[in-house]
């Protein structure tokens, strides 16, 4: 008789000893199969044994086997406890597999000398790469960069919110007008590039150009000069993605309660100061969502980059993720790529969970 | 052959008159040959045949003319393969898919080298951009699932250089008569260390396209097109803040791709480089050999990138040009009218007259890339002030090779070897030239141009056009791709650096060199110094 947690298990287990002893021999079998396959094949690699291994699949089969072992070893062991530990066990094993595992692969090659050229393979290299990204100036450049992107995301929002206002107004062909703003979101920032990048701002016959010629530029440039070109990303990138914020911020425009503005009204709040005193502060947890994930979407900017300028003229467009592609697919240095992502992903997470302890701190008073 | 230049032709289809002639011609040479050329004749008449499928001016081949064209020319597999004598070998090919040519020809090419031989084929198809991480990942990861591969010469040290190919047996190099080969592609190109792993079926190089309406009497550019860079650079501050004589818009000289492409921006420096310091005593003009010291910092390249930085300096260049790649520069710019000269591969010349954007097919011309009046002797370490010329023969073009998964089994060693000679074949080769396949003329045989007149082609563009490409090919002074592991790294960090120093963030040209070459050793001790300099060497034949 299962004398456990008899409020919350509805079952009566009765477990024979057959049954978990059944259980411990397939989880421990596996566990104990998983780890010989796994060490044979490393002693292979390193050229201790010849075993006739061809690749590591073998290990992958011994783990996939020790996972279902585990899973199916919690029902035979525990019974209806271990079926509750089936809800999140399976899970669990997946982030395992998908996000620990490849992370701690990835911290390996990040420390290591791997440029797939190299007849010498992966040869650990200690904290090499860390001082050669600490000295290497393309790098630097391009978290520069990421600040003068990241810093735009204010008049992205600025402009998002003007417009979310506008379709929450009373206007005429206000549901095609919202239609209309979210087109840019549904375009690829790859047909972006092109259409707006390579045609629409091509010098000569580039609509855009002549408009900028009929304005009285003659010799229209778009990205000749470090600012012009940086500045021509910024509005195609923020071209595509003010409808995202617009429309996370009109949702939430629209689900502000009526009678709070109409109370402030007959209060006398009127225009501006109706705005500032209620909406906006009402508006601040949607306003910091949607700049939180617009900051994420913007962290990872790289292809109307990789499109349009290649990162030039003289890396003045280039964000992080484009240049680290540049380092990564063009060159083949895999180890040195990788550890400059790894350091990128450390930068984002120490950012993002510091703008949200801020975001915490400066909503609670309006919470 | 590329696309384009095929449209050209299908625009000229062949009159009824023009095959009258031809067959009259070839009545009158029957008559008088008699019967004593039998053998000649029969090999003519199979590469007039193969020429007619499906025909100049009858649309584009399709996968029933390849396969009739595979087996018209499988004469050559017979007398090395007894019929059936693969049956139950499978063979796996990679290769590319770009414009739906490349593999998908072969698999028709090849169907009936399958049915007489009994081997099947299976197809790794790529695209061009995921070809080099699928290529570099398969070797650095040792799970190289190919027999039979696609390759550019330029990746010969990532696989010939790592031991991963199997050597050509001789048998292959009589069956595909290598001899044939323009001179640029007769070893070392498709050697290592002595052995030869490649069958050529393409030829590259970079050619000058000209505006011939920019040059002439009273014509805005001069007498005609300059032969030095010096002068094209003289030329192009000349007709600055001139009218283009076609378009009516700004005129422009010279066009110099100012952003990098990949890596494959590298070459168009090189067109510069490769006059002043590709020296005829040496075919080393990038590295030292004994020490893979660049010598992209030496006089010679810091007066190229100065010949760029002195136009740039000089708004020569249309606005924006500092982010126009070599893409943009040849279909956006030059083919829609804008600038009087550049270098490029074959493909500007075969879309000038059929691309629906280019406005220059009547009045475009071509040559060998320009040279220069002087040239840096690196081993000395002084200028010589000599005239020299050295196209750049940039890629080398398309090879098939066999992998040493193959080694160990004879007999589907043979099996792979037999198809890839099959591909390179000369007769099938020279179809392969004729209509679109993807790939460029690379045999002296191809370079006959009556065939490709009595085909249905138009004899002066094809003279002009294919004439630059063989003048570049069997040049002395060629500047050679160096095929060492790892060059588009070199190619593409030195774009990087470049691209800094024509925004003006190095000091001066030889800044922007030093800091290429300070890159490139870097790449060099990454990769592995010793080993660089061995395949280096092996690869320049030195």
């Amino acid at each position: 008789m299962n004398t456990g947690d008899l409020l919350h298990v509805v079952t009566n287990d009765n477990i024979s000893p057959a049954r978990a002893g059944f259980g411990r021999a397939i989880l421990w079998g596996s566990v104990g199969l998983f780890l010989l396959v796994g060490l044979l094949q490393t002693l292979q690699a390193g050229g201790h044994l010849e075993l006739g291994f061809t690749n590591w699949r073998p290990t992958l089969y011994s783990y996939a086997l020790m996972s279902a072992c585990l899973c199916w070893a919690q029902v035979l062991i525990r019974g209806e406890q271990g079926k509750r530990v089936l809800f999140v066990l399976p899970a669990v094993l997946f982030v395992l597999s998908l996000a620990i595992i490849p992370l701690i692969f990835g911290l390996i090659i990040a420390f290591s000398d791997w440029n797939l050229s190299s007849p010498l393979g992966r040869q650990f290299n200690g904290l090499d790469n860390v001082r050669q990204m600490w000295g290497d100036p393309f790098y630097w450049n391009a978290l520069k960069n990421m600040v003068w992107y990241a810093l735009a995301i204010l008049a992205e929002y600025t402009i998002a919110f003007g417009l979310a206002l506008l379709l929450n107004a009373e206007i005429r062909a206000r549901k095609f007008f919202r239609v209309a703003f979210l087109l840019p979101l549904m375009l690829s920032p790859v047909a972006v590039s092109w259409m707006i990048g390579k045609s629409m701002t091509e010098i000569r016959f580039g609509p855009i150009a002549r408009l900028a010629r009929a304005l009285g530029w003659d010799n229209p440039s778009f990205f000749g000069t470090p600012e012009m070109a940086r500045a021509t990303i910024m509005l195609m990138d923020a071209w595509t993605y003010i409808p995202f914020m617009m429309i996370m911020l009109l949702a939430g425009l629209q689900a502000i309660p009526k009678e709070l503005q109409e109370a402030a009204k007959v209060d006398g709040a009127k225009g501006w100061r109706a705005f500032w005193e209620v909406t906006f502060p009402l508006m601040l947890p949607v306003s910091v969502t949607a700049l939180l994930i617009r900051l994420i979407f913007k962290l990872k900017l790289a292809d109307i980059i990789i499109n349009v300028t290649s990162g030039g003229p003289g890396g003045a467009t280039d964000s992080v993720t484009s240049f680290i592609f540049r380092e990564y697919r063009d060159r083949s240095n895999v180890g040195y790529g990788t550890l400059l992502a790894i350091v990128y992903l450390v930068f984002i997470i120490i950012a993002m969970l510091g703008l949200l302890k801020l975001a915490d701190r400066w909503l609670r008073p309006q919470t | 052959m590329k696309p384009g230049l095929y449209e050209i032709a299908a625009r000229q289809a062949m009159t009824r008159r023009r095959l009258m002639q031809g067959v009259a011609a070839l009545g009158g040479a029957v008559a008088m040959n008699g019967m004593a050329l039998r053998p000649a004749a029969a090999q003519d008449n199979l590469r007039a045949e193969i020429l007619k499928i499906p025909g100049v001016g009858a649309g584009s081949p399709t996968d029933a003319d390849w396969q009739k064209v595979g087996e018209m020319c499988l004469g050559p597999t017979k007398a090395n393969v007894a019929e059936g004598e693969f049956a139950g070998i499978e063979l796996t090919f990679m290769g590319l898919n770009n414009q739906n040519l490349h593999n998908v020809l072969f698999r028709g090419f090849l169907k009936p080298w399958e049915a007489y031989t009994g081997a099947k084929i299976n197809w790794i198809d790529l695209a061009q951009a995921d070809y080099n991480p699928r290529l570099q990942q398969a070797i650095a990861t040792g799970t190289v699932d190919f027999d039979i591969i696609e390759m550019g010469a330029p990746f010969e040290g990532d696989t010939a250089g790592k031991g991963l190919l199997d050597p050509m047996p001789d048998w292959v190099k009589d069956q595909i008569e290598s001899d044939d080969l323009v001179a640029y592609l007769q070893p070392p190109v498709g050697t290592w260390d002595g052995k030869t792993y490649r069958i050529t079926i393409d030829g590259d190089c970079h050619t000058l396209s000209y505006r011939k309406d920019y040059f002439g009497d009273g014509a805005i550019g001069g007498a005609e097109m300059p032969k030095h860079w010096e002068d094209v650079n003289a030329m192009s501050m000349a007709v600055k803040g001139q009218t283009d004589p076609l378009t009516g818009l700004p005129a422009y000289g010279f066009l110099d791709p100012l952003k990098g492409w990949g890596g494959f921006g590298f070459y168009f420096l090189e067109d510069r480089a490769s006059a002043y310091a590709k020296h005829p005593s040496s075919p080393a003009w990038l590295f030292e050999p004994d020490t893979m010291k660049p010598m992209v910092n030496n006089p010679a390249w810091v007066q190229a990138i100065q010949d760029v930085m002195d136009l740039n300096a000089a708004g020569a260049y249309p606005a924006d040009q500092i982010n126009a790649d070599p893409g943009a520069t040849g279909f956006q710019q030059f083919l829609a009218g804008t600038g009087a000269a550049i270098t490029w591969w074959g493909d500007i010349g075969s879309n000038a007259r059929t691309s629906d954007t280019s406005v220059v097919g009547d009045v475009v011309g071509f040559d060998i890339n320009p040279g220069a009046k002087r040239v840096y002797n690196h081993a000395a370490g002084a200028w010589e002030e000599t005239e020299n010329f050295a196209p750049n023969l940039a890629y080398l073009g398309w090879g098939v090779y066999v992998t040493n998964r193959v080694s160990g089994d004879e007999a589907k060693r043979k099996a792979a070897w037999s198809a890839a000679a099959h591909l390179g074949g000369k007769d099938i080769s020279l179809w392969m030239a004729a209509y679109p396949s993807g790939f460029q003329p690379y045999r002296n045989s191809h370079f006959n141009f009556d065939e490709w007149e009595g085909a249905g082609y138009d004899r002066a563009f094809v003279e002009d056009y294919l004439g630059s490409n063989r003048d570049s090919y069997n040049h002395p002074n060629a500047a050679i791709e160096p095929r060492i592991p790892g060059i588009f790294q070199y190619y593409s960090v030195a774009e990087d650096e470049l691209a800094k120093g024509f925004a003006g963030q190095y000091g001066s040209a030889q800044e922007t060199a030093d800091a290429i070459a300070a890159a490139w050793e870097k790449i060099t001790d990454q990769i592995g110094r010793d080993s660089q300099i061995a395949l280096y060497k092996a690869s320049l034949g030195m």
